[in-house]
């Protein structure tokens, strides 16, 4: 046994070094330049097999490759990402997210400027001037848009027509259809305490007073603020009408929404990916529209929309080879193949979308007939975003601890104001 | 047999969550219900699931990197927590106690907060993304463990054995290899599959000591499952799940029979 | 040279703390100090030195980008104003409390009733089984258990006993108590295999002198067995101790810690203001606290368990 063991530890020690001697870096050599295979880092693990399918499509149309690294917590990455900066291992390229998170890195100096970029494609269609607005630090560009999503509201579709109902076009109609499903039984509203807990006060407040939504993120108008209160107080009544699902239900929206237990939800439209996974159809088992302004007295729809920049160092391993692929990244073909393969808009207003209610969205959204909304997540600095989403969760749960939970947030907002 | 009777009780309930488990990772993709949960549907859709996991996430090649860090990094931890537990206890270090809180103390730190230092230093060491670095880190994290256990196991075996060997003459590390390492056999191997589960399953080393595909531990590419933007569902995430836990389940098994000599030894 | 059988002929105890003198064996102590130091020498480097970087972070204010800013006591300060604390460390209390008794004694069970039976192997598995999932996996199943209308709720319902219609991750204190059943589930099948360790390396002659002496079942396990077992006890608990005060993976994949950081354990809340918020020294500080009580709570206990053998032995 003894000698056996002695053997067989033997072995494994051999083949142990053997293995880990093959270090596993099979890339190219970088250096100064000519870089032909640039590696994404992102914090969207799930969407690997995009990035991979992009990254072979750029391989043929320029010349260079890309691989994806993926993350799956944000928080880890953004640690990550930050650290990488001061050691050997700088991303060629990587996903951030805009608003604070962005400014923040700017301003340290380390991210690389596309103003130009952002000029050319605007000229050639491939960029709408509305998204340049989040990319923008004092007048000049950063990054690129990764990818954009616009919040609607999504619906079961046969839940409707059993009901009679059809998508509404005011604030009133989407209410009296939403009583018409209470009647029948079913939850009118999907709704969440975790992660997009906000979805709701976002989209009241965009719907009420967009300019004031605009304010909270800027510091310039408190959480305390009348018009706030009052947001809180109709989604108050509406928790309490029995409007919502379980917030606290860890099922997953897709599937109640397939069941019909749920009949709406509000998501981005990357939800479409979750739909279909589900086995339905967009336009016969669901459907989505576009959420009216809750206030009918304002002139154009706020609609929310989240934007994601991919961005590259100032200091990048090769600085010509990340420009050329966010060059490539902005235009027609790339954005064609990632929007459709994911099933979601494009950024590019050239791209053709196959289904016609997401097609349109894009269209309205991307031609200016709706007001763009930072989506709350990243318009927030992350201290308040912090903040508020536990406030929302805990509101959730105690509906009446509404102006509490306003000044615990104010009380976040306040901290990380002063003295900026 | 009363004893018989009350564990497979427990055990029964104990299962419970396995078969939850089991019935909805077996359920079609497109099936699952939250209504539904204890019927085990009539089509069966697990390989399906595990197929669409596998190409969601890409699990392939980092299956045999996390095969290797799973086995080196337990096996070379409980040799060097043997020596270290041997030479507490059987040659008697002096503040012997004190070397063993160093030890131990090694369990103590959040790793959340090491891993970013880790990948500071491993970048300028030239140990970031080799599988080198991982087989190291790892090793460190196991021999805690390790060497706990051994030292307790260790007070338990008489010093007259190490006495005697002495005065035979054997040189103390032929005494560690020849006698001591055997004979805690059972208790190597208890520690090696624990680690054995706890490296399989790590996350975070993985995902900041490593990036190229083949480097990567798997649960990198299996967390990608679960999160809101991935779309996959209820049963697709829990036959990856289950895919996973398979190499663990499968050791433990195989184990227990070494485990089940050296138990059959000590009864009472 | 063969290898001599390993029962030992007089009583087990072997002093842990080294230092005596007059036996002899001086080429030892050198091989003493060689044989710990790849242990040492590992643990030192990888574990201990990137702590310490953590240590120097906590008296700084650091976004992770630009340089760190000394700012002394002032994150410490903070820390113990912070009103967030107090759930913290009442969910961290509760979770000392319930991991190091429940599946710990739990385990010791599994472990005395399938010790050397005939099948005792398979008795064993589903107990085993569950430390096979990952942490996410863990939190995936029981999330799909007790989430609002999941199956607890059924079961309990079922059963006609209270707690049918309870939210249980969202109110508290059942969220941080539901999540410690899961992790009772999962760790009473590692305690038993660590008790078994135990079990197996208690000598025959002390157990064989009690039976002739007539002691059965109860008794003998309470005079002879458990204290036997001391050395692996400590072990089991000293680690269920440590692992509770570091509680994150669960409780983060489960409820992140809310709704409103009610569940929020010491560890969450470090990972929250470090990297969720981005405030490194913060989060560096909380850490520290951390590190420093688990540290202390451990040392203080495995003090106390090896002088109280070495007063038996």
């Amino acid at each position: 046994m003894s000698v056996r063991a002695r053997v067989l530890t033997a072995l494994v020690v051999a083949a142990s070094l053997a293995l880990a001697a093959c270090g596993g870096d099979s890339g190219d050599d970088g250096g100064s330049g000519g870089k032909t295979e640039l590696k994404l880092y992102n914090d969207k693990g799930a969407w690997s097999p995009f990035f991979e399918d992009l990254g072979k499509l750029s391989k043929e149309q320029i010349g260079i490759g890309m691989t994806p690294v993926g993350y799956t917590d944000e928080p880890t990455y953004s640690a990550f990402i930050k650290a990488s900066f001061r050691t050997n291992e700088k991303p060629d390229l990587f996903t951030w997210s805009t608003g604070g998170r962005l400014e923040e890195i700017v301003e340290a100096g380390q991210v690389a400027e596309t103003t130009d970029l952002w000029k050319d494609a605007i000229a050639a269609g491939d960029l709408s001037k509305e998204l340049e607005e989040a990319y923008t630090y004092d007048g000049k560009q950063y990054c690129v848009p990764l990818n954009i999503s616009y919040w609607v509201m999504f619906y079961n579709k046969k839940v409707y027509d059993e009901a009679g109902l059809k998508p509404p076009t005011t604030w009133a109609e989407l209410m009296s259809n939403a009583d018409a499903l209470k009647a029948k039984g079913v939850t009118p509203f999907y709704q969440t305490s975790v992660l997009f807990s906000f979805v709701w006060f976002q989209q009241l407040l965009i719907g009420t007073n967009p300019d004031l939504y605009n304010k909270l993120a800027t510091g310039e108008a408190k959480y305390t603020d009348p018009g706030v209160v009052a947001v809180m107080e109709r989604w108050k009544q509406m928790i309490e009408g029995g409007y919502f699902s379980d917030a606290g239900s860890k099922e997953d929206p897709a599937v109640q929404l397939k069941t019909g237990k749920t009949a709406m939800g509000i998501f981005g439209t990357w939800f479409n990916t979750s739909m279909t996974q589900q086995g339905l159809k967009p336009g016969t088992d669901y459907g989505m529209f576009t959420i009216p302004n809750v206030d009918p007295a304002q002139s154009k729809v706020t609609m929310a929309f989240e934007s994601g920049p991919l961005c590259s160092l100032a200091k990048a391993p090769d600085t010509k080879a990340s420009t050329d692929y966010m060059k490539w990244w902005v235009g027609q073909p790339a954005q064609e193949k990632w929007a459709n393969s994911r099933g979601d808009v494009s950024a590019n207003p050239k791209v053709a979308i196959p289904d016609p209610g997401l097609s349109a969205i894009a269209k309205s959204a991307g031609g200016g007939e709706y007001t763009l909304a930072n989506r709350y997540f990243e318009a927030a600095p992350a201290p308040v975003l912090t903040a508020a989403l536990d406030a929302f969760g805990a509101f959730m749960v105690k509906p009446d601890t509404y102006q509490k939970q306003l000044e615990n947030i104010q009380k976040a907002a306040d901290d990380y104001w002063k003295g900026r | 047999m009363i004893r018989r009777l009350v564990l497979g009780a427990m055990g029964l309930v104990w299962l419970i969550p396995v078969y939850l488990l089991l019935v909805n990772a077996f359920r079609p993709s497109t099936q699952y219900d939250a209504d539904r949960i204890w019927v085990p549907d009539a089509d069966f859709g697990f390989f399906d699931n595990v197929k669409l996991a596998w190409d969601a996430a890409g699990l392939g090649p980092s299956i045999l990197s996390t095969l290797l860090y799973s086995v080196a990094s337990p096996v070379a931890a409980v040799v060097v927590g043997a020596m270290a537990g041997f030479a507490i206890v059987v040659l008697r270090l002096r503040a012997g106690f004190w070397w063993f809180i160093l030890l131990f103390g090694g369990t103590i730190f959040p790793i959340q907060m090491l891993v970013i230092p880790l990948f500071i230093s491993y970048s300028s060491a030239d140990l970031y993304d080799r599988r080198f670095g991982l087989v190291l880190v790892y090793t460190a994290v196991c021999v805690p463990l390790a060497a706990l256990v051994m030292r307790s196991f260790f007070t338990g075996v008489a010093y007259t054995l190490y006495e005697a060997a002495r005065v035979d003459g054997a040189s103390v590390w032929r005494i560690f290899w020849r006698v001591y390492l055997p004979l805690a056999g059972p208790a190597l191997g208890a520690v090696a599959i624990l680690e054995f589960a706890f490296v399989w399953n790590d996350l975070l080393f993985g995902l900041t000591l490593s990036q190229d595909e083949s480097v990567r531990p798997v649960m990198t590419a299996l967390s990608s499952l679960s999160s809101a933007y991935s779309g996959s569902t209820v049963p697709v995430v829990l036959a990856a799940g289950l895919v996973m836990s398979l190499p663990t389940v499968l050791v433990f098994l195989g184990a227990q029979r070494i485990f089940a000599r050296g138990l059959t030894l000590g009864q009472y | 040279m063969s290898v001599a059988t390993a029962t030992p002929v007089d009583s087990p105890a072997a002093p842990a703390a080294g230092g005596r003198k007059g036996r002899g064996d001086r080429g030892a102590r050198w091989g003493a100090l060689g044989f710990v130091s790849p242990a040492v020498i590992l643990v030192a480097v990888l574990l201990y030195a990137p702590f310490l970087y953590t240590v120097v972070l906590s008296f700084t204010e650091y976004d992770g980008l630009n340089s760190p800013e000394w700012i002394g006591v002032e994150n410490f300060t903070r820390f113990f104003d912070d009103p967030a604390l107090t759930t913290s460390l009442r969910n961290t209390l509760m979770w000392v409390v319930g991991t190091t008794v429940v599946p710990v004694a739990l385990g010791l069970v599994v472990a005395v009733l399938s010790f050397g039976i005939k099948g005792g192997t398979w008795l064993r598995l589903p107990f085993m089984l569950p430390y096979a999932l990952s942490g996410a996996g863990l939190a995936v199943i029981w999330s799909f258990i007790l989430q609002s209308g999941g199956a607890a709720n059924d079961i309990l319902g079922a059963l006609h006993l209270p707690g049918a219609e309870t939210s249980f991750l969202q109110e508290e204190p059942w969220n941080t108590l539901s999540m410690i059943v899961a992790w009772t589930w999962q760790q009473t099948g590692v305690n038993a295999l660590l008790f078994l360790v135990g079990l197996q390396s208690i000598p025959k002659e002390p157990l064989e002198a009690a039976k002739l002496d007539g002691a059965t079942g109860w008794s003998l396990f309470r005079h002879v067995t458990w204290p036997l077992l001391a050395p692996l006890t400590t072990v089991v608990v000293g680690l269920a101790l440590v692992a509770s005060l570091k509680t994150f993976d669960i409780v983060w994949v489960m409820t992140q810690g809310g709704p409103g950081r009610n569940s929020e354990t010491l560890a969450v809340t470090m990972y929250r203001d470090a990297f969720v918020s981005g405030e490194y020294g913060y989060g560096s500080a909380v850490a520290l606290v951390l590190t420093l009580t688990t540290g202390a709570i451990t040392l203080a206990y495995l003090r106390r368990q090896v002088k109280s053998r070495e007063a038996l032995g």
